[in-house]
């Protein structure tokens, strides 16, 4: 069975301000989309409405599931994982208890082996275990929202500003492990960058978003060729 | 590869982490040594204090569920408290049911009151929640004054105390003590394993990230719900306690004051830790009298200002000054 994003006709917003007009993509199973736009596009808010957390009229499906108006915890056990902006840890807590939280829609032993395969991917969270989550670095609390999103197993996986604040060197090791982690275990992912070079360093598709339309797009490359793109959403000449 | 530096500082830590769980092992068995060797040594009526201590710890241990652990506030807690109270003792005065049994229909009772007013209170936040949390406490005095049969109005209910075994050898007080004890020692460990599970993970998600909590699969209202049940269900445990101690309940002892006084011995003895409600119920229970020894015109000024200073030495409670007290001494050797 395929478990395709599909979105259409999606339109959400806050109150009486409508952020998205109607938007239309579908996402491969197993592929990685990225969004990209200036700020206030509505990159965030699409994220959000993916994950129920904002009100919206439309249509999301991730393969039989519809998605469209289901609260935050229900989307969660369909098994969409939601990164947010600015990596929602949970600073009081361990890194430990951190993780385990985020297996918290599945319960039983493989808990513990999906624990093992996070500190896989991120060994320095193995040395951290006991230590408060709000005492890890930026990059760290960073790897921590990611391997706590991998123990939900997702389906799909949103990530959104993975590289807010973090040192350019944090950043690409960041996004090599996205790409490792959706090579290795077919994983869909949707990410929201403002760093369009390193998001489209990973993904296989793209859309450029621009006051809550989709105002281009396009296969990676295609997106990363365009010379108009690059210099009115990229930020850098060509 | 940035990170060989602290690879060794780190792996220590499931040693320190075991000392430090054993050391606390050994404290709790000292203080429950202690607890019982205490009765045998002291006066009635402090053996009567202590009591007391206990039963306000329990309450706070409610309470520090649902303000330290799920992060939400009540400034009704003593409602709760005195309907598992006035539970018991209705059931004693009318039904003559022995007084172990009124303890689960007390708290049972003061369970599902808590879900009930819990379900609209929580869909509330931050003030809006203190405010209406706050009626429940002062709409629950006149109420209980309404049903005068059933309750003895103004007048209160007096009752006879649990009288203790003749195999025990125990005096009145004695026995009490340890009848409060047993359930406070009780309360300690169903709330410690609760904390510890998936489920007090979820309280603290709750509390620190609501946002994240929710798209981790969290439900927010059902949790926020659930603490507030469990958190009137301590109060009506220790409520019912209360009337066996007191052999007496009556409107006037659980005024919106207790609410209040029970809400800042909670933040005095520190928040979200275990020993917190512990210290917070000596507050409680010793601070207002001495306060009216410091200065018998004005208690009130003396009590608000010895939390003023507490809160200025230990700004998480005295739990947490004695955390970062003991802390400091291995580290110095």
């Amino acid at each position: 069975m395929s478990a395709d994003l599909v979105v259409e006709d999606l339109t959400a917003g806050y109150g009486d301000a409508q952020v998205l007009h109607g938007l239309r993509l579908t996402v491969r199973e197993g592929e990685v989309c990225a969004i990209l736009g200036p700020n206030g596009a509505g990159k965030t808010t699409l994220l959000r409405a993916l994950s129920g957390m904002v009100r919206t009229r439309g249509t999301i499906r991730l393969g039989d599931a519809a998605l469209t108006g289901r609260p935050p915890d229900a989307v969660a056990r369909l098994g969409v994982a939601h990164v947010p902006e600015g990596r929602g840890t949970f600073m009081p807590l361990t890194v430990e208890e951190n993780l385990r939280l985020g297996a918290y829609v599945r319960r039983g032993p493989d808990v513990e082996t999906d624990l093992e395969r996070v500190y896989a991917y991120f060994p320095v969270l193995r040395k951290r275990l006991k230590q408060a989550a709000g005492s890890l670095s930026g990059g760290e609390q960073q790897m921590l929202a990611l391997g706590r999103a991998l123990m939900l197993r997702p389906r799909l996986l949103l990530l959104d500003e993975p590289s807010l604040g973090l040192a350019p060197i944090v950043t690409r090791e960041l996004f090599g492990i996205v790409r490792t982690i959706n090579e290795e275990e077919r994983t869909t992912v949707v990410v929201v960058e403002q760093n369009a070079h390193l998001a489209l360093g990973v993904a296989q598709q793209a859309h450029v978003l621009e006051t809550g339309r989709i105002v281009l797009s396009g296969t990676a490359a295609q997106i990363q060729a365009d010379e108009q793109v690059a210099r009115s959403y990229l930020g850098y000449r060509v | 590869m940035s990170t060989t530096g602290t690879t060794e500082a780190a792996a220590p830590a499931p040693v320190r982490q075991r000392r430090r769980l054993d050391r606390r092992w050994a404290g709790l068995a000292l203080l429950l040594a202690a607890a019982v060797y205490a009765p045998f040594q002291l006066v009635p009526f402090h053996v009567f204090q202590l009591t007391m201590v206990l039963v306000y710890a329990v309450a706070l241990l409610g309470l520090n569920l649902l303000v330290g652990h799920a992060g939400q506030i009540s400034l009704g807690h003593g409602a709760f408290f005195a309907v598992g109270a006035y539970a018991s003792a209705v059931l004693l005065d009318r039904w003559d049911l022995p007084y172990p049994l009124t303890l689960p229909v007390a708290a049972a009772v003061a369970f599902l009151l808590g879900l009930a007013l819990g379900v609209p209170a929580m869909r509330l936040r931050g003030l809006y929640l203190a405010l209406v949390t706050l009626a429940i406490a002062i709409f629950l005095v006149p109420l209980l004054k309404r049903f005068e049969e059933l309750t003895g109005g103004s007048m209160g209910l007096t009752l006879a105390k649990p009288q203790p075994p003749a195999w025990s050898g125990l005096a009145e007080d004695q026995w009490l003590y340890f009848l409060t004890l047993a359930v406070a020692v009780a309360a300690f460990l169903l709330a410690a394993s609760l904390l510890r599970s998936r489920v007090g993970r979820a309280l603290h998600a709750v509390r620190d990230n609501e946002i994240a909590a929710e798209v981790m699969g969290v439900r927010l209202s059902f949790y926020k719900t659930l603490a507030f049940a469990w958190s009137a269900m301590y109060a009506g445990a220790a409520g019912c306690v209360y009337t066996w101690v007191i052999g007496f309940v009556s409107p006037d002892s659980f005024t919106v004051n207790l609410s209040i006084t029970m809400l800042a011995g909670l933040v005095v003895g520190g928040l979200g830790s275990l020993a917190g409600p512990v210290l917070g119920a000596l507050f409680v229970m010793f601070v207002p009298s001495i306060a009216q020894d410091v200065n018998d015109a004005a208690p009130g000024v003396i009590f608000g200002l010895l939390i003023i200073v507490v809160m200025y030495v230990a700004p998480t409670g005295l739990a947490g000054l004695a955390g970062r007290l003991t802390r400091k001494i291995p580290r110095k050797e």
